[in-house]
């Protein structure tokens, strides 16, 4: 994950990256004793943030110039299976989805919604390459092993890497000054929403 | 009526909205200055997406009178927001270069989602809450008022049936363009859930 962690956005974050990425969430997946409990909150919790970052990069496909569409329709594309395979996943082992969202993923959504109608697509494209590199490589620090072998996949797999590269291609070949700080925002909620993920 | 069917489910918040040590410290005129420093500062932010809101809404109706009513309340709130410019030049805010606390931001992006993205009945949902908590907040410290009371001016403000008036313009307009679902209860009340946590986020930051 250097390529990433080496990039001007990743190094400006400091501390917040860090703080985004570890999770006592994966660490007790590495470890093997992550409680079902807490398991059911992620998948329900995450298929809510899903669906809203499927708002969030419709609007923002709709206010990106042409060049750049093609790599974040791929991305909803994506999205839009990812939804199913939830939905799937959830069936099979039982789980209800239709649960109200915690704060914490509200408060993301919001975010991810607000700012896809408010901010220009520059620093949407930062937004998107946070959440999205972000995951990469918080997943991809577990070995695809065990219980859970595929959902650490889903998020560390060959296919998303290239996806990722691709976003922080377009970050680069569309600088603002606000991606900084927005990108940070990301962060921030992706490191509330692993607490919650653990906490409740 | 919608408004106060909405306003009782919610009367639990309200009752901790009223009792929140911030807003019993403005009753009896000892809360810290510099708490309430910050929270214009917050408040003032907020207001401006509350602006902003009232435009969205205004640009999704295709009533006159209800986009003149939006017109008018956006005039209330550029005056609110003089109220807070006069504190900032007697107390030295700076509120050009507002950080919003995480709280404030959770209920601006909340409010910009709907505003946005819903539908103009559940806009005028998550916008009621802030109108009718202050109206009643107002009305509820203004017998605290006394002599040479440092919050005077808060207390009048939406005490005042300058301010109490939108509130209801605003309660009615509920009533006529929502019905009861679950989409406005839940605008509702994670507004007025919003306004709590509002209370409490400049007592928590350290000076």
């Amino acid at each position: 994950m250097r390529e990433f962690e080496q990039s001007t956005l990743i190094v400006r974050a400091g501390d917040l990256w860090s703080q985004a990425t570890k999770a006592q969430f994966l660490s007790a997946i590495r470890d093997g004793n992550l409680p079902q409990e807490a398991f059911s909150r992620w998948l329900a919790q995450d298929y809510l943030f899903a669906r809203g970052a499927t708002t969030f990069l419709a609007v923002t496909i709709a206010k990106t110039p042409r060049p750049a569409q093609k790599v974040l329709i791929s991305g909803l594309t994506a999205l839009d299976l990812e939804l199913d395979w939830f939905e799937e996943n959830a069936q099979k082992r039982g789980l209800d989805l239709n649960v109200a969202p915690h704060q914490t993923c509200r408060r993301y959504v919001d975010f991810l919604v607000a700012s896809a109608y408010s901010q220009p697509f520059e620093v949407l494209l930062a937004i998107l390459y946070g959440a999205e590199v972000s995951y990469l490589c918080a997943w991809s620090a577990l070995e695809a092993t065990g219980p859970y072998a595929e959902f650490i996949h889903r998020w560390s797999n060959a296919q998303f890497v290239e996806y990722v590269r691709q976003l922080l291609r377009l970050c680069e070949q569309y600088p603002h000054a606000d991606q900084q700080a927005q990108f940070n925002e990301v962060l921030r909620h992706e490191r509330d929403f692993w607490r919650m993920t653990w906490e409740g | 009526m919608l408004h106060g069917l909405l306003w009782q489910l919610n009367s639990e918040i309200t009752r901790r909205c009223l009792e929140h040590p911030f807003v019993r410290g403005l009753a009896d005129g000892t809360l810290e200055r510099e708490v309430f420093k910050r929270y214009v500062a917050q408040d003032a932010f907020f207001l401006r997406t509350f602006l902003r809101a009232y435009a969205l809404a205004a640009a999704k109706s295709d009533d006159l009178e209800q986009v003149r009513l939006f017109h008018q309340l956006m005039a209330g709130v550029v005056d609110e927001l003089k109220l807070h410019a006069g504190y900032a030049a007697k107390l030295g805010i700076d509120l050009g270069h507002v950080e919003p606390y995480p709280a404030t931001s959770a209920y601006t992006n909340f409010l910009l989602r709907i505003a946005w993205h819903g539908s103009l009945a559940e806009i005028v949902a998550a916008m009621v809450p802030c109108m009718r908590l202050y109206t009643f907040l107002g009305s509820e410290l203004s017998g605290s008022l006394r002599p040479e009371h440092p919050y005077e001016d808060w207390i009048k403000t939406y005490s005042s049936d300058d301010f109490r008036a939108p509130a209801r313009q605003l309660e009615s307009l509920l009533d006529n363009v929502a019905v009861d679902c679950p989409t406005g209860r839940d605008a509702y009340r994670y507004a007025m859930q919003c306004e709590l946590d509002f209370f409490s986020a400049p007592m928590e930051v350290p000076p």
